[in-house]
């Protein structure tokens, strides 16, 4: 019995010891789980032989974190898949501007923060999605035209929680104004086929269902179901076409988000944590993202998946990504207002 | 009384070492209390004539769905399995136990794929019956259906404490209430579940704590219960105070209803003369035996067999995938921090409960209670506020934060309620005549901690340290927001491939989470049986 009691007190002390500096590592904290984040930062350390260390968790958990430690806090880099959050960790002092222009050479400019304090990663578009079977193409346009009556009870969407939604939301309130936006959200929320719920996936899965018969998702899902290693689901991805709104002359172009780094206010390991940001951008880390994620590059030159060069190309809505971060009040309180659940 | 004198000078001592036991593991809601004074109220006073009413009535119909399916599943089988002789009835009593070693998101996002619509139920009538195929095609992200998940996930809280308890009621009430001319179902609700109204409860405590402080499941639901309302104003408003706020309120709203509830139940506080005679085992007719196999085979099919069965059928199908290694690797880190965590709170529960049995104090009382009330708090509020507390004024040490203390700190915050639960009920069943006799032979209260309370009570103190272990596997938001860099558990590499949509390639985690879990409770199991064997002799 003591034996096991000292057992107990030595694996707790050794556990509890705090990690020990070391000179030649990045510290991130990241929103972003997928696979292919393990993989290039793999690829990193055995080019570079810098160590990555890497906490991942809720965006909005890490921000917080990062405002109380402060000066103190041990992470280099934030990494998140919203701009939202982006804008807000520049807003709350918890970044510093990147001093080296060179970061910015491969990327789309239309891409890169006015403020100079995140890098964009990759780019997803927020498209609509239709059945083949029930929906004509041409019936399609824009995101304002989702308010019209022949989309009663026939369009899916997830809940105003995720922040996808939100972002979109944002962009509305950029390009219409708030008063106009609300008006949107109350007719959208009255063609809603069911309350919102479920993931982007599912929005996909109830239009093959026929529970709807036009869905609001983000454009990579598509390419996951389309890979899916289930027949069920590659047919359910087949069900359906993405679309991308606004495109016609004169309309602004699709909804797009960012994923984004920004380097912390006080890094420790700034020297490395440049060197992986640049890593990131390179055409190689580039191709790495786009053929495992469905994601688009941020460098103009490096070609999407196949699968997502399929949906042909876009115009992009050129809206300051920012305001995707400054109205995200104003969206959450449309959203409540309107009861988009 | 006999011992309150004999330990007098030394009652201070102890009692004030667990005044500063309860105060090291409430500090952290005392923390996020001040953080809550002088906000700007605008943003709570918006959710508050917004959405606080729907998400209240969400919350309230979640709770009731899932306690009611909760008791049907944990309480009816618990009685058959105690009363009746039947075939089979070892094996139910083992698995009706382990549903508790699937966590409640795994068995949300399962369902949600086994009955969605390129899920395997509906794929398969589209195959062969396709006239079935048109009514099974239904929208199943449904509240309703989330309650019954829930339950099943849950239920075996109930059924636990239930078993104990039916069996500590004793024959000899049965007996006299049989003899009285009361039916076995009339004697079931007037003797039986009165006497085990306090481990009933206890049991449903835990269970809707669980369903409060959810959140990945009911939000993937459509379903906004209260602690959407927190996550709303924290991840959608950015406004962490205001979350802050109504995480206090959602506290001191649970510590209102347990308050009333020991208040009300205080009356029925009978020191009843645990078993004393083997229950008479009743051989069922053949109509009761189907009642008796359905009421148990549905909980055990719904909440474990089908749910398992995903679950390996998405690792045979990822096999050639799998990364060994990093499976052992998680495997261990989950071990070794479930393992120091629990002996924590097993530790500061066994302490806390011996010291209030030998002595009769209103403060002891007062704090015991407390510490069990952290459980109504959710996990990723219990890290908020650890994270607020370090970060601090009187205690500021940033550089714990990240390191596995405060996640274990955490973790026993959350769980103690966990540890409590049983050992509770097991330190208040034992006749206080034990103590005195003890004391009047002149023990000291380690002595008698050692040799009347441990040995009683040591099933007992397994059986919690086993439950509080299981669920550490499975905790989630805690270790997302507090845990070390590079350090992931079982749980968290589940919920990252769950959330990106990625079923079939988190299932090897989920399936050895399960694993673990399942080896735990059927030492549990065997724990439990023979408590019940030892009490009847």
């Amino acid at each position: 019995m003591k034996k096991l009691m000292y057992l107990f007190i030595a694996l707790f002390l050794t556990s509890c010891m705090p990690n020990k500096k070391n000179s030649n590592e990045i510290n991130i904290y990241s929103q972003r789980h997928y696979n292919v984040d393990e993989i290039q930062y793999e690829n990193f350390e055995k080019l570079t032989g810098i160590k990555v260390n890497v906490t991942k968790a809720n965006a909005d958990e890490l921000i917080q974190r990062m405002k109380n430690e402060g000066n103190n806090s041990p992470a280099d880099l934030f990494i998140t898949v919203d701009v939202g959050k982006l804008w807000q960790g520049g807003e709350m002092g918890l970044f510093q501007k990147f001093e080296d222009e060179s970061i910015f050479a491969n990327i789309d400019p239309q891409l890169l923060d006015k403020n100079g304090y995140w890098v964009p990663v990759t780019y997803r578009s927020r498209v609509i999605v239709y059945s083949n079977e029930r929906v004509e193409k041409n019936e399609l346009s824009t995101y304002e035209d989702l308010s019209n009556d022949k989309w009663k009870g026939r369009l899916l969407v997830r809940s105003s929680s995720n922040a996808y939604n939100q972002a979109l939301m944002s962009s509305l309130v950029e390009n219409l104004g708030s008063e106009e936006t609300t008006k949107w959200s109350e007719s959208v929320v009255a063609n809603f086929a069911r309350n919102p719920k479920g993931n982007d996936r599912d929005q996909v899965k109830a239009i093959a269902a026929g529970q709807g018969d036009i869905a609001i998702v983000n454009s990579y899902y598509i390419g996951l179901l389309l890979s899916s290693e289930k027949e069920e689901e590659i047919n359910a991805g087949k069900s359906v076409s993405v679309f991308f709104p606004n495109q016609g002359e004169g309309e602004r172009g699709a909804h797009i988000n960012v994923s984004g780094i920004a380097l912390t206010k006080n890094s420790p390991n700034k020297e490395n944590a440049i060197k992986l940001i640049k890593y990131l951008n390179t055409v190689k880390a580039q191709e790495t993202y786009v053929n495992n994620s469905y994601e688009y590059s941020v460098n103009p030159n490096v070609k999407p998946d196949e699968i997502v060069q399929a949906w042909g190309e876009f115009k992009k809505d050129p809206v300051d990504l920012n305001s995707l971060g400054t109205n995200r009040n104003e969206a959450i309180r449309i959203f409540d207002k309107t009861g988009w659940k | 009384m006999e011992i309150n004198k004999k330990y007098h000078s030394n009652s201070r001592k102890l009692i004030l070492s667990t005044v500063l036991l309860s105060l090291i593991v409430i500090l952290p809601i005392v923390a996020l209390i001040i953080s809550t004074v002088n906000i700007d109220t605008s943003n709570f006073k918006y959710l508050w004539n917004n959405l606080l009413f729907d998400y209240s009535f969400d919350t309230i119909y979640l709770v009731s769905i899932t306690s009611f399916f909760s008791l049907l599943f944990g309480v009816l089988p618990a009685w058959y399995i105690s009363t009746n002789n039947f075939k089979g009835k070892n094996i139910y009593d083992i698995l009706l136990y382990l549903p508790l070693a699937i966590p409640v998101y795994i068995m949300a996002f399962t369902y949600s794929d086994i009955l969605s619509y390129t899920g395997p139920m509906q794929s398969f009538a589209r195959d062969y019956f396709p006239g079935l195929a048109g009514f099974l095609n239904q929208d199943y992200i449904q509240i309703e259906v989330l309650g019954v998940i829930m339950a099943l996930a849950l239920y075996p809280y109930i059924y636990t404490a239930c078993r104990l308890s039916f069996s500590l009621v004793g024959a000899n009430y049965i007996d006299l209430s049989r003899s009285l001319g009361l039916s076995r179902t009339k004697t079931f609700y007037k003797i039986v579940i009165p006497l085990s109204r306090v481990s009933i409860f206890s049991g449903l405590f835990l269970v809707i704590m669980e369903v409060l402080n959810e959140y990945g499941a009911v939000k993937y639901f459509g379903v906004n219960t209260f602690t959407s309302g927190i996550f709303r104003s924290w991840y959608s408003m950015q406004d962490v105070e205001t979350a802050s706020l109504l995480a206090v309120f959602l506290f001191f709203t649970v510590v209102l209803f347990f308050s009333l509830e020991r208040f009300f139940n205080s009356r029925y506080n009978f020191n009843y003369k645990p078993n004393t005679k083997k229950f008479k085992s009743e051989d069922p007719s053949f109509s009761k035996k189907l009642v008796i196999h359905l009421m148990c085979l549905i909980p055990i099919v719904l909440g474990f067999i089908i749910p398992i069965l995903f679950i390996i059928g998405n690792v045979v199908y990822e096999f050639d995938r799998i990364d060994f290694e990093k499976v052992l690797d998680l495997t261990s880190n989950t071990f070794i921090v479930s393992l120091i965590a629990s002996s924590i709170i097993i530790f500061i529960a066994v302490y806390f409960q011996f010291l209030k049995r030998i002595i009769k104090n209103k403060i002891l009382t007062v704090f015991n209670e407390a510490i069990s009330l952290t459980y109504a708090l959710p996990g990723a509020v219990i890290g908020l506020s650890l994270i607020i507390m370090f970060t601090s004024f009187p205690l500021k040490s940033e550089f714990l934060i990240g390191s596995f203390i405060v996640l274990i700190y955490a973790y026993v915050m959350r769980y103690m309620a966990v540890g409590i639960s049983p050992l509770k009920s097991s330190f208040e069943k034992h006749p206080s005549s034990y103590d005195d006799t003890a004391v009047n032979l002149g023990m000291g209260p380690l002595k008698l901690f050692k040799s009347i309370h441990l040995p009683i009570n040591k099933s007992a103190i397994a059986i919690a340290f086993l439950i509080t272990f299981v669920d550490i596997i499975k905790e989630l938001p805690i270790t997302l927001i507090l845990r070390p860099f590079n350090f992931d558990t079982l749980a968290v590499q589940t919920y990252e491939y769950a959330i990106e949509e990625m079923i079939p390639k988190s299932s090897i985690y989920s399936l050895t989470i399960v694993m673990m879990g399942i080896i735990l409770l059927i030492f549990l199991k065997k724990i439990v049986n023979k408590e019940i064997d030892v009490s009847r002799d």
